[in-house]
């Protein structure tokens, strides 16, 4: 058995750990009424044994991350596969961390779930491990992407934290306006998580059904000589094309539920080399998502927020929003330091200016402007509780544009490959 | 609007004071006796906060409010993020016809962005302009706190109102059992040994630790400002180089507007192999290495063109890749490009006489700088005028279009047997495909049925394989926007990690009265003052010292 193969075992190994360690703390927090007159106690038992499973799970990707690193010569951040995966595991030690700092097991019950989505994720990508092309052959591609992706981790647990802090707030028993907008957008909040596993189910389903389809596209481009030529490429599709791409006629395609031919075609301003396919995924992920929310609201016949808000009801709020704020409170000038300076100083040496405008630079900026703003609110402007706890939710958002929006949707430099 | 800023203890205060800088107690009448007190900037009055403010005054104002730098904030964020929708102009190494470019690519919304001029957004006034607004906000606002900050944090009273106590977001009210004085000792002996300092002074107490993370912010702060000012001073001509040098395997090229020249003295292109790659990328060409081995010459005389043979001194040498620049003096030279099309280097053409049928040379014809005389024989060759790209302009006279040798040639006057004493014009194409585009023998006219000039097979040609392009740099505000930044750094780790941590205690008969304060972590702020309590005799649930409320 090579180090390769070990780090895939590892690497499952990890992740059935992170998912028992997730419903252990389900156990821990909703089974409290089941506990016969001891719910503290059974919060506690169930809490430990929750923790301890999720830090054997960080134990086993650990172990996936070094023997890979080992195996191919390089560390494993240099792909889309290999940073969504430390990215997970970088989130899985900043809540051991702020864990182990304020021991309030329900964080587990929403950090948990964060890391098996973004693991999960990262699964989608190719995993084969590759070797480095010369403008990643430098240490600062350890340090840039280590320290970026462990203050990416912290704001992500203060993310976690700010839903946990409105799940708690927000009004579920009012009928006033102002209560039910707020519960609009948190129910909004979920269904973008539940969007996020639809895309990877939907993935998965079709290539465990092995599922292809191809097209052949014609684009339009004009080359830096400033003459006009058309391109003609095979688009292939791993899922039944709902979407077609623009301006490409059907090679073949499997059937899907009796259908074998496209519904719709992708509009013409989306004429990029995969911008169909992108599409397509995206409404299948919708799609997904959209049944597996439905079947969930059919199931507790209630939103998904009121079902969570009661387990939430004996942790402070207060407590909640420390939290939230300490944990982004550490990760800011981690992110600071991995996702600017470092990041400054490897385009110095690589690419011989500090600063270039490139997208995921300039997302970076935002990322960083946003969580400043968040921070001059909080200290100067008395931004507390719930409006802390949105500014949360929307930084979160912008930081899981900068590290996945912007290399699927905007070329450049930093581009990896995209599903 | 009037507002009284004497307190009752008898100190005057500043105008805009919120808690008096002598006892602390609220003087915000109108603040419900229960609410938790403001205690930002420790109720100090802000420099900005004049009852009555000048012109000059109302600027200052403007640019020290946070609300506003938020603002600013904000938007330099949202315009940014519609910097980033289409590729900038920067990306592009032309800048012809840019308009036509978004239009055909992106349809109507590309030629929008480029009509707003959001294809140059990180260049636009007004992006510029917004940057230049949060520097002098970063300036006015810090100065506007730190100074009475500063002034309230380094003359504290020790013994406060009570109002000021309970008001706290962290309070105690108890008895003590036994000696009021035993009791304090034991609470200061628990403060200090978690590292407070503790001042007592007529039966109060303050113990305070980490203070110096409050001029985190500033630093931090400071910092920026180094940062921006070190990025404005890059507009200066004389600290800034960025440019380009072409260089084919084995020439030494001039750096432009300097005495410097670099030689390539070979390039090194490097892929994987099949068997270092994964089963996806087998038979996919994959860079492995890009090199220059590079020496960097200082010229030291005849250092122009037309001067002849420089005097080159070597300084350095360093083989270029792609993350390891060849840095001399505050020059740098990274690897930017290459290009493995072959370029011819040299050719050895010969003369030959069409009357008697005589072959003379070979001599030696460099693309780049040839000499300007050549003897052949009883010829002699004289070198008018090189065109790297040869083509006829629109008047009809020859031109080149580049720089490459990509169809050279070379206007000789020919002086020798059998013609004009004068000299005659030959014009000669190395390459066989010129030769016959441009119909070489008929420009030629004359001459061509006398003379000759031809490359007598491949053996006589040589090309360069590989040219490298060089990114040549010079940035001497560099040092400054490391130690902006490095400044910035220690600011946020001073801010972020450490808390600011105090605790007001006065006894009052048998009676204790606490508050405590800090900027964050109001968690272990609780668990010192429980602590601290516990050691003293009266041990409390550390939840229960929290007074609610709103927190700074």
């Amino acid at each position: 058995m090579n180090w390769l193969d070990l780090s895939s075992s590892a690497f499952i190994a990890a992740f059935f750990l992170y998912c028992f360690g997730f419903l252990f703390y389900v156990m821990a927090i909703a089974g409290r009424k089941w506990s016969h007159g001891d719910p503290a106690g059974h919060e506690r038992k169930w809490g430990r044994i929750a923790f301890i499973v999720s830090a054997l799970g960080l134990a086993a990707q650990l172990t996936f991350f070094f023997t890979r690193w080992i195996g191919q010569g390089h560390i494993p951040v240099s792909n889309m596969y290999e940073f969504m995966t430390f990215l997970g595991m970088a989130v899985m030690l900043a809540f051991v961390i702020i864990f182990l700092i304020y021991r309030k097991p329900i964080l587990g019950m929403f950090a948990l779930p964060l890391v098996i989505i973004i693991i999960a994720y990262a699964s989608v990508f190719p995993q084969e491990s590759q070797p480095l092309i010369p403008a990643l052959n430098s240490y600062w591609l350890k340090i840039h992407v280590t320290t970026a992706a462990l203050g990416e981790a912290f704001l992500a647990v203060g993310f976690a934290a700010g839903l946990l802090h409105l799940l708690r707030t927000v009004d579920y028993a009012s009928k006033e306006k102002s209560a039910r907008r707020e519960r609009f957008w948190v129910e909004v909040t979920m269904f973008m998580l539940i969007v996020a596993v639809g895309f990877i189910i939907s993935v998965f389903s079709f290539r465990m059904a092995g599922y292809e389809a191809e097209f052949r596209q014609e684009t339009a481009d004009v080359t830096q000589a400033g003459e006009a030529v058309s391109n003609v490429e095979t688009v292939r599709y791993t899922m039944p094309p709902i979407v077609q791409p623009f301006n490409s006629e059907l090679l073949h395609a499997d059937a899907f539920l009796g259908v074998d031919e496209p519904l719709l075609e992708a509009p013409s301003w989306m004429n990029g080399i995969n911008a169909g396919r992108k599409l397509n995924t995206v409404v299948w992920s919708l799609l997904t998502g959209a049944i597996l929310y439905g079947l969930l609201r059919l199931a507790f016949r209630k939103q998904l927020g009121a079902v969570i808000h009661p387990m939430t009801t004996d942790i402070d709020p207060d407590d909640l929003d420390e939290i939230s704020y300490r944990a982004i409170a550490i990760g800011f000038p981690i992110f600071t330091l991995g996702a600017l300076i470092f990041a400054m100083i490897w385009a110095q040496i690589a690419w011989s200016r500090f600063w270039g405008w490139d997208p995921k630079e300039v997302w970076a900026l935002i990322t960083w402007l946003f969580y400043s703003a968040y921070l001059h609110l909080r200290l100067s402007r008395g931004w507390h509780g719930k409006r802390s706890s949105w500014l949360t939710v929307i930084g979160f958002v912008i930081i899981m544009f900068t590290l996945i929006g912007v290399n699927l949707v905007i070329a450049g430099l930093h581009s990896y490959a995209g599903v | 609007m009037f507002q009284n800023t004497k307190c009752e203890c008898g100190h005057q205060n500043p105008a805009g004071t919120v808690l008096c800088e002598a006892c602390g107690r609220s003087l915000d009448e109108g603040g419900a006796a229960e609410e938790l007190l403001e205690m930002r900037y420790d109720g100090a009055a802000r420099r900005s906060q004049k009852s009555h403010p000048s012109v000059l005054d109302r600027i200052w104002n403007f640019f020290s409010s946070v609300k506003i730098a938020v603002y600013m904030i904000v938007i330099t964020l949202i315009g940014a993020s519609l910097g980033t929708i289409y590729p900038q102009e920067n990306t592009f190494l032309t800048t012809q016809d840019l308009g036509d470019y978004y239009r055909d690519t992106y349809g109507l919304s590309g030629e929008i962005y480029y009509a707003l001029g959001l294809s140059h957004t990180f260049e636009s006034w007004w992006f510029v302009s917004l940057l230049v607004l949060i520097g002098t906000s970063l300036v006015v606002c810090s100065l506007d706190r730190v100074l009475p900050l500063y002034r309230a944090l380094n003359k504290q009273q020790i013994r406060k109102h009570e109002s000021f106590l309970l008001r706290q977001r962290a309070a105690y009210r108890g008895d003590i059992e036994g000696d009021p004085e035993a009791w304090t000792d034991r609470f200061e002996q628990a403060a200090r040994k978690r590292r407070y300092k503790v001042i007592r002074k007529d039966g109060a107490l303050l113990a305070e630790k980490h203070r110096f993370s409050r001029w985190g912010p500033y630093i931090n702060h400071i910092g920026l400002i180094v940062f921006l000012l070190a990025v404005l001073a890059r507009a200066v001509p004389a600290w800034q180089m960025d440019q380009y040098v072409t260089i084919p395997e084995g020439d030494t090229v001039r750096i432009e507007d300097t005495n410097y020249f670099v030689k390539n003295e070979k390039f090194t292109v490097e892929f994987y192999g099949d068997e270092e790659l994964p089963a996806e990328l087998k038979g996919t060409l994959r860079a492995k290495l890009y090199r220059t081995d590079a020496v960097l010459y200082e010229c030291r005389s005849g250092c122009t063109a037309a001067s002849g043979q420089p005097e080159l001194v070597e300084v350095a040498r360093h083989p270029i890749e792609v993350n390891s620049p060849l840095e001399y003096d505050g020059l740098k030279l990274y690897q930017f490009d290459f290009d493995n099309k072959a370029v011819l280097r040299e050719v050895k053409p010969v003369v030959i006489d069409k009357a008697t049928g005589e072959t003379y040379g070979p001599f030696t014809l460099k693309m780049r700088d040839p000499e300007t005389t050549f003897e052949v024989g009883p010829y002699r060759l004289e070198l008018k005028q090189n065109f790297m790209e040869f083509a006829i302009g629109e008047d009809g006279n020859p031109i080149t279009k580049s720089r490459d040798p990509k169809a050279p040639a070379f206007i000789f006057m020919v002086y020798g047997p059998g013609l004009d004493e004068k000299g005659e014009p030959y014009i000669y194409f190395p390459m066989q495909k010129d030769k016959a585009a441009f119909s070489q023998d008929k420009l030629n006219a004359a001459i061509a049925d006398r003379l000759e000039i031809k490359v007598n097979g491949m053996e006589n040609v040589s090309f360069v394989e590989y040219t490298t392009f060089l990114n040549v740099r010079k940035d001497l505000a560099m040092p400054y926007i490391w130690v902006g930044l490095g400044i910035s750094m220690l600011g946020l780790v001073m801010g972020a990690y450490w808390h600011h941590r105090r605790i007001w205690l006065r006894v009052d008969g048998s009676r204790a009265t606490i508050g405590a304060h800090t900027n964050k972590n109001w968690y272990g702020m609780r668990a010192d003052l429980a602590a601290a309590l516990k050691a003293a005799g009266n041990e409390t649930d550390p939840k229960s010292l929290d007074n609610g409320g709103n927190r700074t």
